[in-house]
């Protein structure tokens, strides 16, 4: 119990921003969650030394993985080697590139970051909402770290896509 | 000159705004930037859509009916001991410190008993609702509350301009002493600075990490510094050479 406290009780805030983010949707995050941190409380003597947060999110991303897949959603886990084929000619568009991104819309970029698939969505939430370095992204979500800054890399072009195509549909 | 390829250089770009690239790497990097208009371009965008997603991008915490049942569900009396923590504190406060000061008859001081005192506090004031005692951001509304409270002063400033914006402070107890603590917010982390009187001479800053939270710690003009956060190690330095330049 005292372990529970000190290890995984602090990143509760941490857990359900990105079950939420995940699952869209804020009951599911619930349950999420609440069955993730029992799985810790659980598992907690396994847990030798590392780092807890990274450990914990782990097994929140598993758990938002298995309510996808159980909400059977079929095009959630596709990754796609390539762009998407509309890049190109999104790229050309006359929209300002600039204007698109640097929105103060938090509508906007909500909307964005929900259309991308949540391999990419997740990389997103993981370093710029918890500011996570790339070692311990690599942790949760399962990747060599050396496939995080490419990882991030096409989930920020997406991401970019998406707003842009957004702007022109305002 | 520079060897670096486009197509390399704009996912190298990314880790270069994240701060992961190696120093030769960065220079690198950042060399290319000066000389090539296209990555230089993607560049500023990749920072700019950062910026956005930070500043607007929600946040969803845990709601507190989560935290509870989570606890509830892992505890077996988590109501009781709720209770006894409301309407005992002061009856608790009197006999710790009772058994203070029987144990600083008893017991030297040492280093590592304060810092790990210091994490679990941390966690504490992050767990129930009580992280300040006077909730405030202006120095000058936490300072006085100290007054009266505390045999010694505190230094309290506010860092908002450097990103460290001051929360509030609070009465905490370490090392069977009185202690002022302070809280930071640093984009959604939390940092506790604990301030408390010691007799010793002046130590220098170290940084060591204990259970999962970063600790920075010094002693100056008969008081130590105790900084814990989940902030990385780095910015949690930076955040410490702020009070102690």
């Amino acid at each position: 119990m005292k372990r529970f406290e000190e290890l995984i009780a602090p990143h509760l805030d941490a857990a359900y921003n990105l079950a939420r983010w995940l699952t869209g949707n804020d009951s599911a995050a619930h349950d999420v969650v609440q069955e993730s941190a029992l799985r810790a409380f659980r598992f907690l003597q396994r847990f030798a030394d590392g780092n807890p947060k990274a450990w914990f999110l782990t097994i929140v991303r598993n758990e938002s993985y298995t309510w996808l897949k159980a909400s059977a959603g079929h095009r959630w886990v596709a990754i796609g080697d390539e762009l998407p084929e509309d890049y190109a000619a999104l790229s050309h568009s006359q929209t300002p590139e600039l204007q698109a991104i640097h929105t103060e819309n938090a509508a906007l970029i909500q909307q964005a970051l929900c259309a991308l698939p949540p391999v990419f969505r997740e990389v997103i939430v993981l370093k710029e909402l918890e500011d996570m370095p790339y070692k311990d992204i690599a942790l949760v979500v399962d990747i060599p770290i050396g496939t995080v800054m490419s990882r991030l890399a096409r989930a920020r072009a997406m991401l970019k896509l998406e707003l842009m195509k957004l702007h022109d549909h305002e | 000159m520079n060897k670096l390829d486009c197509t390399v250089c704009q996912t190298l770009i990314h880790g270069y705004l994240d701060q992961e690239l190696d120093p030769p790497m960065a220079a690198q990097v950042a060399g290319h930037l000066a000389a090539c208009d296209e990555c230089a371009r993607l560049h500023d965008q990749a920072r700019l859509l950062k910026v956005s997603v930070k500043r607007q991008a929600p946040y969803y915490p845990a709601p507190v009916a989560l935290a509870d049942s989570v606890l509830a569900a892992v505890a077996p009396r988590p109501r009781a001991v709720e209770h006894w923590r409301k309407w005992l504190a002061p009856v608790f406060s009197a006999a710790a410190l009772a058994l203070a000061v029987v144990l600083y008859v008893v017991t030297p001081g040492s280093e590592q008993p304060l810092m790990d005192e210091a994490v679990s506090s941390h966690v504490r004031s992050l767990m129930g609702e009580h992280l300040n005692d006077v909730v405030s951001s202006d120095r000058h509304t936490v300072k006085p509350w100290f007054t009266g409270k505390l045999d010694f002063s505190p230094p309290v400033f506010d860092y908002s301009a450097q990103g460290f914006a001051l929360l509030g402070g609070r009465l905490d107890y370490l090392q069977h002493q009185t202690t002022a603590a302070l809280s930071y917010g640093r984009a959604r982390h939390i940092i506790n600075v604990f301030i408390l009187p010691t007799p010793e001479a002046d130590k220098p800053r170290q940084s060591q990490t204990i259970r999962g939270f970063n600790v920075v710690s010094w002693q100056a003009s008969h008081m130590r510094f105790v900084l814990v956060s989940d902030l990385e190690k780095s910015e949690l330095e930076a955040f410490s050479q702020l009070l102690k330049p």
